[in-house]
């Protein structure tokens, strides 16, 4: 078998070589460190057993940090999902320049999440233009300090973000739909509601589907905005796993410690991306979608 | 024959796996073949630093032909302490770095990255030379060894804007508690929309903010009592109490304002900060209109009633360079050889002063003539150089991260909001610290 497929390994092999070196070898010594107590820089350090990963449960860093990816999952997905489908249904309607127009939207994606988060926290800093105008109106929000608006704001600024990518994505499957379907349900008289909801979402369902997959996955994977904005407070409301490993590793030096948060947080993201798809294959199923 | 070609699969890849660790850069140092040293020098990540750094390394080598200074910038990318972290778990760290606090010099040391410097020859001459045999006491670890040999002592000092200050009828720098509840009734009667501590950081728990808050209020509070001392919390339960006290009052006055706020001082929403000298050179590029002694002074920290306004102890925001465990016995001979250069001579304390604008780390600092011309024409620095000798540095515990983390999350960012009194918000963080160094 090997023989017969030696090309197929040759050219497969960067990249097994680079998943060996860069992903199962860093997996496997993170797995063997999450048994120790190791602070990243001593040469010496103890085999703990299951201790950390006890102690993990325990931590309320931890605990927020699973409550706060389904928040974030339950403020960001139907955020993009929806910007992101406005988008892409103005850009399938014009007439004319949409590629000008997507990449226009998509622009925001290349920016850096620390510029964009820095651009934020002065727009909504207590003494700027905005909060100025708003307090004229008797309105005042503490914006990153208070648990529900600074996890809104970190959901909408990566909503922000990925609208125009997953927009572009949304493009490509409004644009894979047969104009004859449409042209069939003109001759029978459907209303342009039923249109959408009966014939759009149907076709568009795969990259719909694609689209919240893809932003289920970036939900638990928020950081640099967090990080910048929140730094995952106010009392642990924006703490995400990543941020709460960060702070584990790097800013208490418990490297073996950070590494058992780790191995939970790849076990919660594997475990609930599958649940997740599987629901909405069924979903699809059920409506006839796929 | 499944099982051969995987392990074949895995020794190709363990193999390719070692020949690129092979390529990383090492420390660069040690002993080359016509007997000279290189000693490897990681500056801090500022440019200012790095140029001073690689101009001493220059006149050093010129007097010491045998040993090759390389100087290059620390990564920062997280963050300093992480580059230096992941340096030294890559058996790639230099032979000897500056910009390490304290608390970042107690993790390393507890695991014994770090070489004490009193050990090497040479050290006690540095001291003497350098006239730093006060300043260095504070600095002594709990295993009675020095790892850092600080390079400035920086007594962080609070700000206040005289201005307004007059405006509302105060005539000088509140220094006790009540003169500053005084100031913040009389400005809140005068202008409701500000505020006398307009920081967002009083409500983030993020450890090193605890530096530039509760720590210059306890250590004024306490006459410099220190808080931890190896593994023991010490701390002045009167003092600690005080301190959270005073911000509950000035929130009661709606004086505190924790709400995120662009550059609050400088644009008068709050009219008291925690100021450091690197404030001014970004205030001349940024804030020009912010002139010394006319629109903003400096002060100690405000004191408890009744207690001693001159004498006051403040946080020291302080910085030194280390050597690493890492290093030959050649390498630590030539970094202590180095640094005996350097602080051997006033003159070059001075550059360091010019180039930085932080006060080095001397007892003689506002005393020695070296120094005056650049007081003279610098004067809002003065008040740093003259508050040297009452500096504390940060604790010298290795999980200063979680202990800092403590004060704000169960002490100072509860009573700056409200939601805790003083004595519960005190109780559980004393609580929480003591769990913490049982572990």
């Amino acid at each position: 078998m090997m023989k017969r497929n030696g090309t197929g390994w040759l050219f497969a092999s960067p990249y097994l070589l680079y998943a060996v070196i860069f992903f199962a070898i860093p997996l496997i010594w993170s797995m063997y460190l999450s048994f120790t107590d190791w602070n990243l820089i001593s040469p010496v350090y103890y085999f703990k057993g299951f201790d950390n990963f006890i102690e993990a449960v325990k931590h309320p860093g931890v605990q927020a940090a699973f409550f706060v990816t389904f928040k974030f999952m339950a403020a960001f997905v139907p955020m993009v999902i929806v910007s992101s489908l406005a988008v892409a249904l103005v850009i399938h309607g014009l007439p004319r320049f949409k590629g000008l127009f997507l990449i226009g939207f998509f622009l925001p994606y290349l920016a850096s999440g620390v510029v964009s988060s820095l651009i934020v926290k002065g727009l909504l800093s207590h003494n700027s233009a905005f909060n100025v105008f708003l307090r004229k109106f008797g309105i005042e929000i503490d914006w990153l300090s208070t648990p529900l608006s600074a996890l809104l704001v970190v959901a909408a600024i990566i909503a922000w973000k990925f609208t125009g990518y997953y927009a572009l994505i949304l493009t490509a499957g409004f644009e894979s739909i047969n104009k004859d379907v449409y042209e069939a349900a003109a001759i029978d008289g459907v209303t342009p509601s039923q249109r959408f909801w009966k014939i759009t979402l149907p076709l568009l369902y795969p990259a719909i589907f694609t689209v919240l997959i893809l932003s289920i996955g970036v939900s638990f994977g928020i950081f640099t905005e967090v990080y910048q904005l929140t730094g995952g407070g106010p009392n642990y409301a924006t703490n995400t796993w990543q941020m709460e490993i960060f702070k584990q590793a790097f800013t208490n030096l418990s490297a073996g410690y950070a590494s058992a948060v780790a191995i939970i947080a790849s076990v919660v993201t594997f475990a609930s991306i599958l649940v997740i798809r599987k629901l909405l294959e069924m979903w699809g199923k059920r409506n006839g979608w796929v | 024959m499944k099982m051969k070609k995987v392990a074949s699969l895995f020794l190709t890849a363990t193999i390719a796996a070692s020949a690129l660790a092979g390529c990383s850069t090492g420390n660069g140092g040690g002993k080359s073949a016509d007997g000279k040293t290189t000693i490897e020098f990681w500056a801090a990540p500022n440019p200012t630093q790095q140029v001073y750094w690689k101009e001493m390394a220059k006149e050093f080598e010129k007097e010491n032909p045998k040993v090759n200074v390389k100087v290059s910038p620390m990564k920062e990318s997280p963050t300093s302490e992480a580059s230096i972290q992941s340096a030294i778990a890559g058996k790639s760290a230099p032979t000897m770095s500056e910009n390490i606090n304290r608390g970042f010099a107690a993790q390393l040391a507890d695991s014994k990255a770090l070489v004490p410097l009193n050990e090497i020859e040479g050290w006690d001459k540095l001291l003497k030379n350098r006239s730093m045999t006060d300043t260095i006491k504070t600095w002594e670890f709990s295993d009675d060894n020095q790892y850092v040999m600080p390079i400035y002592s920086n007594p962080m000092l609070f700000g206040w804007r005289l201005d307004i200050l007059k405006e509302v009828g105060v005539d000088k720098m509140p220094a006790t508690y009540s003169e500053v509840l005084d100031a913040a009734k009389k400005l809140k009667a005068k202008y409701p929309e500000k505020y006398v501590w307009a920081k967002p950081a009083l409500a983030d728990p993020t450890a090193h903010h605890r530096w530039f808050d509760f720590f210059m209020l306890y250590d004024a509070a306490s006459g410099g009592n220190n808080f931890i001392e190896g593994d023991k919390f010490v701390a002045e339960d009167e003092a600690g109490l005080n301190a959270l006290k005073f911000m509950d009052d000035l929130r009661k006055e709606d004086a505190i304002l924790t709400k995120q706020s662009t550059d609050p001082f400088e644009n008068g929403l709050g009219i008291f900060t925690d100021l450091g000298p690197w404030t001014f050179s970004y205030w001349e590029e940024k804030f020009p209109e912010m002139k010394y002694n006319e629109n903003f002074g400096l002060s100690l920290p405000p004191v408890p009633d009744g207690a001693d306004t001159e004498n006051v102890n403040t946080f020291a925001d302080t910085k030194g360079i280390v050597i690493y465990a890492s290093a030959t016995e050649e390498e630590r001979k030539a970094a202590m050889e180095f640094m005996n250069f350097v602080y051997s001579n006033p003159e070059n304390d001075l550059k360091w002063l010019e180039t930085t604008k932080l006060p080095p780390a001397r007892d003689d600092l506002s005393a020695n003539e070296s120094f005056k011309a650049f007081f003279d024409k610098n004067p809002e620095l003065k008040p740093y150089a003259d508050a040297v000798p009452n500096a504390i540095p940060s604790i010298d515990n290795a999980k200063y991260n979680e202990l800092q983390t403590h004060i704000g999350r169960y002490a100072v960012n509860p009573v700056v909001k409200g939601e805790v009194d003083p004595e519960k918000g005190w109780k559980e963080m004393k609580k929480a610290i003591k769990e913490e160094l049982k572990k």
